[in-house]
């Protein structure tokens, strides 16, 4: 949060306003009506056109919290259940410094089934049985490849582009660079449903060096999603009312003094917004309008499914209301608070992927039902994947050298995989094919009309872009 | 700059990037020509020439050019000016010289009410009382302005205001970030080291020498052990299991911090190459680096001078240890069979390279084995259940055999021993209650250990940690040292004496670069902008001075009064400049839109702790007392850390209503009524404080709990002092609030509003909903009309959401 940069100064001093006047007016597009205003206002979160015309109007980001052996969910290894029970052959282990106690255990395979699905022929295991009729509206990528062994430094990475906290995360660029579609609703939000939450915290979706109006705002289950949303206790709606009406002619009164202070209008309007918001935010994560069907499709009202199946038909609402980028944290399910199966993986993963997988694939298809699937990407992603030998014998550890992640909607490449792993699914196949977290963010921010490489912030002098000195896009990944 | 370390590959050049101007703003375009995008910063040889080398051989004027910053700091003559008058100290000439150059004047002098309330929350963060606002008004001594400085600067909340600006620098936190961000129980020592320096006005030489070497320089002193805590706090992770990735980390933050916070030099950049824009190698900033090589973190150093914390941390330390004391010999009993192996189990979880020094006789270690260990000791007991140590090692160690035996008797067995180290543990944690929440008796601080061998640093490729290049010696860059000084480096018996050296060039009157920056950052403090606006950049990237030849001045005669922090800021508080009004004026905006030659007197938005700490004192609650342990308010249910929740709150409200820089820093989550506010993040050097105006920021103020409450408070209070009658409580509540006395139009809205007011809450009670808020602390006499006094709760709460009261003008 380093604020020591002249660009943001600058640019929005060379157009007349300071910072903060812009930031306010941030939240007020096309409400900057007045020529005066109109003359001053530089609005960092009104919505801007993409660099070149986008496939994607918005982001859905569904982390898998704790990194899921997505060899026993999509990449199908036949050798891993022949060579099961044995020690890994040396040739699949050169290259890599494995590292955790034990060392390299023996070769595991899970007890699924496995089928393929669809036109694409995607195969699925038995703990995906949903989204597996979801096959053909996914990009497979299954040469993902990241750095670390601990999950917050990795998912700082996977979020920020960076091991140590202080960079923009990915929605954060996102918002800078595109803005907001609704001027009631923060644009850039948080989900995420117990268990351990987001590892690191807030710098996982904090803005970095980018003004503060970029960063992620957590929303809350239950009815009132955003902290401060409710009014105190016993002020009543038309009471509140009337202290704005009052706090807003006292403000304008004192604005005389200050005809042209821009920032001071602009805090004036916030408090609107901010009444507005209190209707707004509560009614977009209101389902009570939902049809039964549709929470069934989430499976919302099941013990498994309710908290994640709950987040992300919110998801699917704010993306209507025209939210830009919606980060979702997978949380705690049937007891197993993450993903991270060192041992008992058969436990952990039925349980986390029972919680996720009937949800996601009702995202897919209600997105799709309601005309946004290709303009919404949804990513799935992890900060790395499980390793091909086990751990304390019931478990994997982690493996950042080949693992799967995808893309739905949004102008990805449906019913297509790109990249391999080998042939026990421990490292990449092709060094060539690598999917480095740099290069999804690349390929994500194609999909959205913008270029990684012309995405930039001056901070402290230097050219900033969300993919720090890395990245490439993915041409595969996109139709 | 940055770099994720370990990244395999080196991406292939790109080639250079022209800046987008996406957001079609052209303005964004004119940064083009200077600026190297970091699409360039891909991996440059370790030889190759720094962008900058060719452009050094020109001279500049003071203040321009690529190189300004290192130019030895001159000594400006005093400019002429025709308004003779209005200089007041040197300052204002320099400033109204610029001024009359663009046929501006100066602006009129603020009200002296107006002059109280600035001041004070420059000097303090805290808005005056009516009562110290009617003294100054009514002194009509010539020396009344020096009285009311001199009377700021010496009260002890001149030290936490300041105080916070500087722990804003040193990325200051309660705990040490990441996961499992645990409580650093010591820290606040340092917090408190920070405020007493400020307060008894230590020279900043000295300053910077006690935290960048006060181990080294007073080994015995407790104080110059604790200023080291600059250093220590840095971000660290304790789940990691690469302690040699660690160290060059560790090194990298202080490092990195260090050029930022004393030198204003984005010294990071060398990390992986070369510097882009400066002439700063990638050979310099390791040469940096290993100035720090020797450097251990010690989180165990038994405090010398024990005061009333440490008593009552002791006393309550006992009484649990007393208490527990079967339950925890029961589980040492237990567990000391397996202490051998749950050790030897637990280093093997790491990183080979790491391993082979946790593994090594300690007889055999070398420096670096020295570091490696003490890292993975000092952390053993660096967690909030810290008692446990190696025993807690066990059970890990038991759960790993469990879960790896194949064997079914095997299997049962081991489930056994878990079920009994669980319940062992769980048996202590009944006595959880009765350990103290807060305070130590231990602190922390950087030291080398008592060895002066430190071990080698290295380039590294790339910034690769393990990619080892040619071994480097500590040397001060040749950039930012014009007198060509060489590192003055005695070790002694305990130390390398390496940072003695380098605190010593750093806090030297010929380094040209860090009296301008301390003058720059002060001078920022009351203007809002530094003269360099960036002011941890003065690179060639950086934004060139505005008032060059003041910049010297202040920098110059800072170094001649003694380094003085108070007095630098005495004199800015005297100036004629730091006077003038704040009020519009069209031909100054016009001449000068960013106001950078400061014709007006910039208003500006109160940071966080300013918004807090005020609202505290206005409602009567503020509890003042400095330093201790930090404090936890009561926050939000929902927010966890690592999680668990984020702390158990205070039960006493005299700790919940403590000046904000006492509330505990919690890495991962930053405390929500400050951080809403722009407050300053713990993870990295926090340079400035932005001012974003968002509906989130409203919505605190309107419905936050605890800022209602205080609203309450407010309107109690007044109506206590306001004597029963209803334009004196008014006139008290703006005075208190703004320091003047409402206007007409102001007497006439706020009485209709209460009109009105008593009409919606009476439709509010006619509907059923009979609870109403009254003020807070009123006793019975005064019980007047509870609906009028509801209404009056709510006009202070809308008085307290204002613009006027968020702002200092």
């Amino acid at each position: 949060m380093d604020a020591n940069n002249t660009s943001r100064r600058d640019f929005l001093v060379n157009t007349g306003a300071g910072l903060s006047a812009a930031a306010l007016a941030g939240f007020v597009p096309g409400l900057t009506s007045s020529s005066a205003e109109a003359a001053t206002f530089v609005d960092p979160l009104a919505p801007k056109p993409p660099q070149f015309p986008a496939k994607a109007k918005a982001v859905i980001w569904l982390h898998m919290n704790g990194a899921p052996s997505t060899l026993d969910l999509y990449d199908y290894k036949p050798d891993l259940i022949k060579l099961a029970g044995q020690e890994v052959p040396a040739s699949f282990l050169k290259g890599i410094k494995t590292s955790t106690q034990g060392g390299v255990g023996k070769i595991k395979a899970t007890n699924r089934t496995w089928k393929q699905y669809g036109q694409s022929g995607a195969w699925f295991s038995d703990w995906l049985p949903n989204l597996a009729k979801r096959a053909d509206d996914i990009a497979f990528i299954k040469s993902s490849v990241t750095v670390g062994a601990t999950h917050n430094i990795s998912i700082l990475k996977l979020n920020t582009g960076d091991v140590v906290p202080g960079r923009p995360a990915l929605g954060a660029w996102v918002t800078y660079a595109l803005g907001s579609n609704n001027a009631d609703l923060p644009a850039y939000v948080v989900l995420s449903s117990g268990g351990r939450g987001l590892e690191g915290g807030s710098v996982n979706y904090g803005s970095g060096f980018l003004p503060a109006v970029y960063q992620g705002t957590p929303f809350r289950l239950g009815d009132s999603p955003i902290l401060n949303l409710d009014r105190p206790e016993l002020t009543t709606a038309a009471q509140q009312r009337d202290n704005l009406d009052l706090l807003k002619k006292l403000n304008e009164h004192h604005a005389t003094r200050y005809p042209d202070d821009t920032e001071l209008q602009a805090r004036i309007r916030s408090y609107e917004l901010a009444y507005r918001m209190e209707t707004t935010a509560p009614e977009a994560v209101d389902l009570s309008k939902e049809s039964d069907a549709t929470k069934e499709l989430y499976g919302i009202g099941e013990k498994e499914t309710n908290d994640y199946g709950t987040n992300l038909l919110r998801a699917r609402r704010l993306i209507e209301r025209g939210v830009r980028f919606v980060h979702v944290v997978s949380g705690e399910a049937n007891g197993v608070r993450d993903w991270d199966a060192h041992n008992d993986i058969e436990k952990n993963h039925s349980a986390q992927a029972k919680a996720v997988d009937k949800p996601i694939a009702a995202l897919l298809a209600d997105l799709k039902a309601h005309g946004l699937l290709e303009s919404t990407l949804v990513v799935w992603t992890s900060e790395f994947g499980r390793t091909s030998y086990g751990q304390s014998g019931t478990g994997r550890d982690h493996n950042p050298w080949g693992y799967t992640q995808w893309f739905a909607g949004g102008g990805s490449a449906a019913g297509t995989t790109y990249g391999a792993t080998d042939a026990i699914g421990l490292q990449i196949a092709d060094k060539n094919q690598a999917v480095d977290t740099y290069d999804v963010h690349a390929t994500l921010l194609q999909l959205l009309g913008l270029d990684h490489l012309k995405t930039i912030f001056i901070n402290k002098g230097r050219s900033e872009r969300p993919t720090v000195v890395f990245g490439k896009v993915i041409k595969e990944l996109i139709a | 700059m940055k770099k994720a370390a370990g990244v395999q590959g080196i991406p292939s050049m790109k080639k250079k990037i022209v800046v987008a101007v996406f957001m079609g703003i052209t303005a964004l375009a004119s940064f083009a020509a200077d600026e190297k995008p970091a699409g360039e910063a891909a991996a440059a040889p370790a030889d190759a020439k720094p962008a900058a080398a060719a452009a050094d051989t020109k001279t500049f004027p003071l203040g321009q050019g690529p190189t300004w910053a290192y130019q030895p700091v001159k000594v400006p003559a005093t400019p002429a000016v025709q308004q003779k008058k209005w200089v007041r100290t040197p300052i204002d000439a320099f400033i109204l010289a610029q001024l009359e150059a663009k046929g501006l004047k100066p602006s009129r002098e603020a009200d002296k009410a107006v002059f109280i309330r600035r001041a004070t929350l420059d000097a303090w963060g805290l808005i005056p009382t009516p009562e110290e606002v009617k003294a100054f008004v009514s002194d009509k001594s010539p020396n009344a302005y020096e009285k009311l400085v001199d009377r700021l600067l010496a009260s002890p909340r001149y030290g936490e205001r300041q105080a916070r600006r500087w722990l804003d620098l040193a990325r200051y936190a309660d705990s040490a970030g990441f996961t499992n961000d645990e409580t650093r129980a010591n820290a606040y020592r340092y917090r408190d080291y920070v405020i007493k320096a400020f307060n008894e006005d230590k020279p900043y030489d000295q300053f910077i020498r006690e935290q960048l070497a006060g181990d080294e320089l007073a080994p015995n002193s407790q104080e110059s052990l604790v200023a080291t805590g600059f250093l220590r706090y840095y971000p660290d992770d304790s789940n990691s299991r690469d302690l040699v990735q660690r160290k060059f980390l560790t090194t990298t933050n202080m490092v990195d911090t260090l050029g930022t916070v004393f030198l204003a030099q984005s010294v990071e950049c060398g990390r992986c190459h070369n510097h882009k824009s400066d002439k700063f190698s990638q050979k310099e900033y390791y040469q940096l680096q290993a100035f720090f090589a020797n450097s251990n973190a010690d989180d165990a150093i038994p405090v010398k001078i024990k005061g009333e914390v440490e008593t009552q941390f002791e006393q309550e330390s006992a009484k649990w240890q007393e208490a527990s004391k079967k339950a925890r010999d029961a589980l040492t009993k237990f567990a000391s069979p397996y202490l051998e192996a749950a050790e030897k189990y637990n280093k093997e979880r790491f990183f080979e390279d790491t391993r082979v020094s946790l593994f090594k006789p300690k007889e055999q270690w070398d420096a670096h084995d020295r570091w490696i260990n003490q890292r993975y000791e000092n952390n053993l007991g660096d967690d909030d259940t810290g008692w446990l140590g190696k025993v807690g090692l066990v059970g890990g160690y038991i759960t790993y055999l469990y879960e790896s035996a194949e064997d079914k008797d095997k299997k049962a067995e081991y489930k056994g021993l878990q079920d009994q180290f669980r319940k062992l543990s769980n048996a202590i944690k009944k006595f959880d209650n009765l350990k103290p929440a807060r305070g130590s008796t231990a602190i922390s601080a950087i030291t080398e250990l008592g060895h002066p061998d430190a071990p080698a640093t290295h380039v590294r490729f790339s910034g690769i940690h393990d990619k080892l290049l040619d071994e480097v010696q500590p040397d001060f860059p040749a950039l930012y040292n014009p007198s060509k000084a060489k590192p003055q480096i005695f070790p002694t018996a305990t130390s390398s004496g390496r940072r003695t050296a380098l605190a010593n060039w750093i806090a030297s009157p010929d380094n040209p670069l860090t009296s301008r920056v301390i003058a720059n950052r002060i001078w920022e403090q009351h203007f809002g902008r530094g003269i360099v606006a960036t002011v941890s950049d003065f690179g060639k990237a950086g934004d060139r001075p505005t008032h060059p030849e003041l910049l010297d001045y202040l920098a110059d005669n800072f170094v001649k009064e003694g380094w003085s922090v108070k007095k630098l800021h005495r004199q800015i508080f005297l100036s004629s400049v730091y006077r003038q009004s704040s009020d519009n004026r069209e031909d100054a905006a016009k001449a000068d839109s960013q106001n950078k030659l400061l014709a007006v007197f910039p208003r500006q938005r109160l940071e966080a702790e300013q918004i807090r700490d005020s609202l505290l004192l206005a409602s009567g609650l503020l509890v003042e007392k400095v330093g201790g342990p930090s404090v936890l308010p009561p926050v939000p249910a929902v927010l966890t850390a690592g999680g668990r929740a984020l702390w158990k709150a205070d039960e006493d409200a005299k700790d919940q209503n403590r000046r904000s820089l006492y509330i505990f820093t919690r890495r991962s989550v930053p405390y929500p009524l400050l951080e809403v506010f722009d407050g300053a993040s713990s993870q990295i050097v926090h340079s400035r404080r932005d001012v974003t105006t968002t509906p989130l920021q409203a919505l605190t103020l309107v419905n936050n709990d605890l800022v209602y409450k205080w609203s309450q408070n407010l309107a109690g209070r007044v109506i206590k002092e306001g004597g029963g009658k209803e334009t004196a409580e008014l006139d008290r509540l703006f005075q208190i609030l703004y320091a003047r006395s409402p206007d007409k139009f102001e007497k006439e809205a706020a009485l209709a509003f209460l009109g009105n007011h008593e009409k919606v809450i009476k439709q509010q009670l006619s509907t059923g909903k009979l609870a109403i808020s009254i003020p807070a602390g009123l006793t019975d006499t005064q019980a007047a009309d509870p609906v009028r006094l509801a209404a009056f709760v709510d006009l202070a709460h809308t008085l307290a959401n204002t613009n006027e009261f968020t702002y200092r003008y």
